[in-house]
């Protein structure tokens, strides 16, 4: 079970309180009638699927409420930082360093 | 039946005497044994058969990673358990015991002919055999395998104990009991961290319990220990758990301990749990869990009496137990002298010390001449006499790599010592490395992942004053992590026990190897051999050699075999050990219980078991329930002598001819405020809001944004900037969570909010052409009449004096009323709409009335009619669709390609050309049934019933270009080989014109 | 709902008569009008609590309440929050009825949320709240003393949670 930090409560909770919800940094178009079937595609069903490094969604569901932003290391596991929806996901590389 | 025992010896209670039976024969034992110990107090050594060859075993350890000595154990009706390992399991007055994969008895068993097949059982034998011919699979491998396997024989009977869980935070969890962990528990619980202290033994010191004759600080190793417990004792801050194995160590220094809380009692206290799993969240770690022995792999080393020389002397030191009076010592490391020493001490005829090297401390050497014990050194052994326990040991000299002439040294037992293993089990867990010692032929901790220390012996370090200060660093190394600051201690150590070893392959003989019965895995019965032929037969890892081979998969997950399969396997590739690789450990560390990890969820509380407020009524008024979701909703009501069928049909009749009354409270509901809440809804479902009036009510159609169809339900509009909205029961978390989704992250400018009001309201569904006459008299604040008060309307009013918001809508197409109050009411309402109703005949209908009456209308059920693939125009239901909207959730995926492609599954009706045949729900439906198998399916049936109003079954199918199909005739193939013929309708089989609706 | 008390030396379970309680959600820049409504002041950091006789309010998220009320004030709460909406925006909801409130206090009141709760509860301040999971179930965990807690639980969820406390409070009581 991990511990995540909600950037909300500016806790460090249990992993019982979070739901997972996908890959973060995906808006919805502001017109999806705009987009070609190809974007359209893309935007509903491609993603990253990284090895390393991943932006992604949670949510404090059992807690704030709060959806929020984390970049979490697939291959261990280990959360580098989570971040407040809406802001830019931060540089990986000095996230890296300190660590 | 002679006495092993040796007074003066051991830290059993000779005061307390306890008896215990093992295959039905009694024995007796001290408190403070264990099953092993007692047993080899009465000189047995013979306690089980192995898994394969079911060949003969006795003990060969004195702890948790014992792979021969399992039993099955008895604590009276119901709690049987096989597979207890009896060097754990504790003694007390009355325990049932008996061994294992035997028949008809330990002594005499005919499955041991396997071992005089074992030629045909090697590696790979089940890979290789019974593969062919295919068709005898089901008939003949699978069951004569299914009929030989497993390990003791399953249980029975549910169990009936109780498992307990509980969480724990500390600042620094200690593993392992031992000189390292209990000196890093001090330094640490000195330092006012929050420390806890576990061991899976009874009771705490570890080596020190086997080592009496050390001396810590100027006192005995036992008055040391003792006076180490009592300060722990005295740290208000220090918590010591015993019997307490450490089974996994998860992210985050989570660990999953588990407690073993009654098994060692006689008399369990009345709803005692027998075993309590914490789930501890542990600042720093701190793992002290020592080295495992390592056996030797010689011809017949499996023989009963054959065991590690360091079990020897626990037996003997703690347990007062001498394993034999005649013992050969075998052994590769110093180790094992001090255990001839101890023996010999102790009062045993030690028949010699055979050693593999050639050269060796002077001291030991002096030590052995002093007590008159033959040295052998530079020798190998190449067999066993004795098949139910061990009569002799052969062995041979070897010079410059030649194996000379043997000999037979007689003896009673057999102490081996092949090296030591650091266990390392945990700190695998965490995906720490581990790097290979190539001086020490060990793998040692590596990186590390974790907050954690390791300490004492697995770092490899040997000898209790070095476990001590290592220990003692580990604790400064915690705290100092945590932020603070922890004292240094020095231990004077006196009568120390260090020394060397080497590791070694298979053990040389001048015999045919490829007949040899050197056993590496004792469980699996894994010889050397099979080792070399997985090899030869192109396995190169080392996690190939394990699955072909089952090398380490036994329930010891290889603590005793990996490292010397790793040796061979290496060996024969000719590779160094690293380059072989090394296989991973998995939790758990010991054979963990179901129970344990079960703990309080089984019987009422396995699940959450959701009830409404009318739920009770139901109960009392007879109601047979299913669940939905976590709920349990009423089902139906049947009354006495009525199976389902005929209490549906009655519920139904009396539905539509005068009244029903139902219990909606599961459905979903979400009140929708805030000045944008009209916007919110127009973006959120298909339909739209904007001219709904306030007072009126509207189906509401929800889809993803892939445009399939996620849930609906019926929206009233309550204000403005207020909408309450219905779901369906198992959709109301999801909803809630997808629409806080989009509130937060796609449109945080919308000035709307949330809340689930699912539980605040019981709601009650009165249902039928007298609906209103009932109610009527009990609403205040609202005209109900039927021009006041059309379909799809509502109102805040009171009925029968509770608050209420009141709907008039309908999911049976009868004239149709939903009552929502505040749930306490609910019961209450229910109640008194029920005495007012009876001039009515009024009745009570559950889940399967409601699914009949609704598909009677041709309403689908989301997640039964659709499942995840279905958008609007696919479920007949494109009405639903604002077609002047410009966007709503899913509306850009209904011009998708695969979309609008023709031939998509539609739903459609279908009507079985025979009306009493009524189809099975997920059946199957093809186009031609005189097709050859495997037959193209197209569609399949999501809704069946038979409908008493209609005298007819009824069912909802989707398939394949459905509506381009109608009176078309499908079949549908069913179980008995039959073809069911049935034409395609439209879904609206009863009242297709609305008038039952028109009540007034 | 009048469940038994279970009650040990130890620790004592019981249920809590009934309150008025909203969910307040709102801007938190508009939380002075709405204090002013509720007359408390609403406290701005998630888990704080504020409390003044039988009004108490809670923030269980950025733009969450909980408040608390005697039953009888429930529909003077309502119109004076009314009274505001159209020129302070926000959704005040009566969820007098979803939850129920169970009882836990003694001195071992924080093992016996042990069983259940993944929370460190050492660090959970005297007065705060704080919306978590107690076992399958979603909960509002209230802490009014060193030994003494509030579990507001979904009425669903209550014979869960509450049997659970009952199973753990026999526990207890054996001392194992």
């Amino acid at each position: 079970m991990l511990l995540i930090h909600c950037p909300y409560c500016d806790d460090t909770l249990p992993e019982l309180e979070f739901s997972y919800a996908g890959e973060a940094h995906i808006a919805r178009p502001a017109d999806p009638s705009k987009l070609s079937d190809e974007e359209w595609r893309d935007f509903l069903f491609i993603r990253t699927n990284v090895k390393g490094v991943h932006a992604e969604r949670w949510r404090h569901i059992n807690g704030c409420g709060r959806f929020f932003n984390a970049l979490r290391d697939t291959v261990s596991d280990r959360f580098l930082t989570t971040y407040k929806a809406g802001e830019a996901r931060p540089d990986t590389t000095t996230l890296e360093a300190a660590e | 039946m002679t006495d092993f025992r040796v007074k003066g010896r051991g830290r059993v209670n000779t005061d307390k005497p306890i008896k215990f039976t093992f295959d039905d024969q009694t024995f007796q034992g001290f408190e403070g044994d264990t099953v092993a110990s007692a047993l080899l107090a009465n000189g047995v050594h013979l306690m089980g058969r192995s898994f394969k060859y079911h060949r003969p075993r006795g003990v060969v350890t004195a702890s948790s990673e014992e792979p021969n000595a399992l039993i099955g154990t008895t604590r009276g009706k119901g709690r049987f358990e096989p597979n207890t390992r009896a060097t754990i399991q504790e003694i007390y007055p009355g325990l049932k015991t008996e061994s294992q994969n035997k028949w008809p008895s330990l002594k005499f068993d005919l499955g041991a002919i396997n071992d005089r097949l074992y030629m045909l059982f090697s590696a790979g034998f089940y890979y290789k055999t019974f593969m062919w011919p295919r068709s005898f699979w089901d008939s003949v491998y699978e069951p004569i395998i299914r009929k030989a396997a497993g390990l003791g024989k399953a249980p029975t009977e549910v169990d009936p104990d109780i498992y307990a869980s509980r969480y724990m935070h500390c600042d620094v969890l200690v593993v392992g009991s031992g000189p390292s962990g209990i000196a890093a528990a001090l330094t640490a619980g000195r330092a006012g961290s929050k420390v806890v202290l576990v061991d899976e033994n009874s009771e705490m010191g570890g080596t020190i319990l086997s080592e009496p004759s050390v001396s810590i600080d100027g006192q005995s190793a036992w008055d040391w220990l003792e006076g180490a417990m009592a300060e722990l004792d005295r740290m208000p801050n220090v918590r010591r758990m015993t019997r307490t194995t450490a089974m996994g160590y998860y992210h985050q220094n989570m660990i999953g301990l588990v407690q073993k809380l009654t098994d060692h009692m006689g008399d369990v206290p009345d709803g005692a749990p027998r075993e309590r799993m914490w789930r501890v969240r542990a600042k720093e770690v701190v793992l002290a869990q020592g080295a495992i022995e390592r056996p030797m792999v010689f011809d017949g080393n499996d023989t009963p009496g054959v065991m590690m020389a360091g079990a020897a002397q626990t037996f003997l030191n703690r347990f007062g137990v001498l394993v034999g009076k005649k013992p050969v010592v075998l052994t590769s490391h110093d180790s094992a002298w001090y255990s001839a020493f101890d023996m010999a001490d102790a009062g045993a005829s030690v028949v010699a010390i055979v050693d593999t090297r050639n050269e060796l401390p002077k001291a030991l050497q002096n030590a052995a001449k002093a007590r008159g014990i033959k040295t052998y050194l530079g020798y190998t052994a190449t067999g066993t006499k004795g098949r139910l326990r061990v009569s002799a040991l052969r062995v041979n000299p070897v010079r410059n790599g030649k194996v000379g002439a043997g000999h037979m040294l007689f003896c009673d037992a057999v102490l081996v010592c092949g090296g030591w293993t650091p266990s390392l089990h945990l700190f695998s867990h965490t995906k720490g490395s581990l790097d290979w010692d190539a001086d020490a032929k060990v793998y040692l901790p590596g990186h590390k992942t974790e907050d954690v220390h390791i300490a004492g012996a697995g770092r490899g370090l040997w000898g209790i004053a070095a476990a001590l200060d290592d220990g003692t660093k580990a604790g400064m190394d915690a705290v100092k992590s945590l932020g603070g600051k922890a004292g240094s201690a020095t231990y004077e150590v006196a009568e120390d026990r260090t020394g060397t070893g080497i590791t070694q392959k298979e053990l040389p003989t001048d015999r045919n190897p490829g007949k040899a019965k050197a056993f590496v895995d004792f469980q699996n019965d894994v010889t050397a051999k099979d080792i070399r032929l997985a090899v030869r037969e192109g396995m190169k890892s080392i996690e190939h050699v394990k699955r072909y081979t089952t090398n380490g998969m036994a329930t010891d997950q290889g603590k005793l075999s990996n490292m010397n399969g790793l040796t061979i396997a290496s060996d024969a590739l000719g590779k160094e050990a690293p380059k072989v690789g090394l296989t991973t450990f998995r939790p758990p560390y010991t054979p963990t219980t179901f129970g344990a990890f079960a703990g309080y969820h089984k019987g009422t509380h396995f699940e959450v078991t959701r009830c409404t407020p009318i739920d009770s009524w139901a109960e009392e008024n007879g109601a047979e329930f299913e669940p939905v979701a976590l709920w349990r909703r009423a089902w139906y009501f049947p009354k006495a002598g009525e199976d389902m069928h005929k209490a549906v049909a009655r519920e139904c009749k009396a539905t539509r001819e005068s009244l029903g009354i139902f219990d909606a409270s599961t459905l979903g509901k979400i009140e929708v405020s805030g000045p944008d809440a009209t916007e919110f809804m127009n973006r959120m479902y298909t339909n739209p809001w904007t001219k709904l009036g306030v007072g009126r009510a509207r189906y509401g159609l929800l889809l993803g944004e892939d445009g399939f169809i996620r849930d609906d339900g019926v929206i009233g509009r309550m204000r403005h900037d207020l909408f309450h909205v219905t779901t369906t029961t198992g959709g109301a978390a999801r909803v809630l969570n997808m629409m806080e989704d989009y509130i937060q992250t796609e449109w945080p400018d919308l000035k709307v909010w949330l809340t689930s009001t699912t539980e605040e309201w019981a709601t009650i569904a009165l249902n039928g052409p007298n609906a209103r006459k009932v109610l009527e008299p009990f609403v205040e604040g609202a005209d109900i009449s039927a021009e006041a008060f059309p379909h799809m309307s509502v109102r805040e009013c009171t009925v029968a004096g509770f608050p209420s918001r009141l709907f008039r809508i309908s999911f049976t197409g009868e004239l149709g009323f939903e009552i929502n109050v505040p749930a306490r009411h609910g019961r209450a309402l229910w109640e008194k709409l029920w005495e007012v109703g009876k001039k009515y005949d009024i009745c009570p209908y559950g889940t399967e009335t409601m699914h009949v009456l609704r598909a009677e209308k041709g309403f689908i059920i989301v997640g039964q009619d659709t499942d995840g693939t279905v958008t609007p125009l696919d479920a007949g239901i494109g009405w639903a669709i604002g077609k002047m909207k410009s966007d709503f959730v899913g509306k850009r995926s209904l011009d998708r390609p695969d979309i609008v492609a023709p031939n998509r599954k539609q739903l459609v009706g279908l009507l079985t050309e025979d009306p009493k045949t009524v189809l099975v729900e997920g059946a199957q439906i093809v186009d031609n049934p005189n097709q050859p198998k495997p037959m193209k399916m197209i569609g399949h049936v999501t809704s069946s019933y038979w409908s008493e109003s209609l005298g007819r079954s009824i069912a909802m199918a989707v398939v394949e270009g459905g509506f381009d199909r109608m009176d078309d005739t499908l079949h549908i193939p069913a179980e008995n080989g039959a073809i069911v013929k049935a034409k395609v309708t439209g879904t609206v089989f009863y009242d297709p014109a609305g008038d039952r609706l028109k009540v007034e | 709902m009048n469940a038994p008390v279970t009650s040990f030396d130890a620790v004592s379970v019981s249920v809590l008569p009934p309150v008025a309680r909203f969910n307040l959600r709102i801007a938190p820049a508009d939380l002075a009008t709405v204090s002013k409504a509720f007359g408390l002041t609403l406290p701005t950091k998630i888990g704080q609590g504020e409390q003044n006789g039988d009004r108490a309010a809670y923030c269980i998220g950025p733009d969450e309440w909980l408040l608390h009320a005697a039953e009888a004030d429930q529909q003077a709460i309502v119109a004076a929050f009314n009274a505001v909406r159209e020129k302070t925006p926000h959704s005040l909801v009566v969820i007098s009825d979803r939850e129920l409130t169970i009882s836990v206090t003694g001195p071992a009141a924080l093992d016996l949320l042990s069983v259940a709760c993944p929370l460190d509860l050492s660090r959970m301040a005297n007065g705060s709240a704080k919306r978590t999971v107690f076992d399958y179930a979603q909960v509002v965990l209230i802490r009014d003393g060193e030994d003494a807690f509030r579990i507001e639980v979904w009425r669903s969820f209550f014979p869960h949670v509450h049997g659970l406390l009952e199973i753990a409070a026999r526990e207890l009581a054996i001392g194992l």
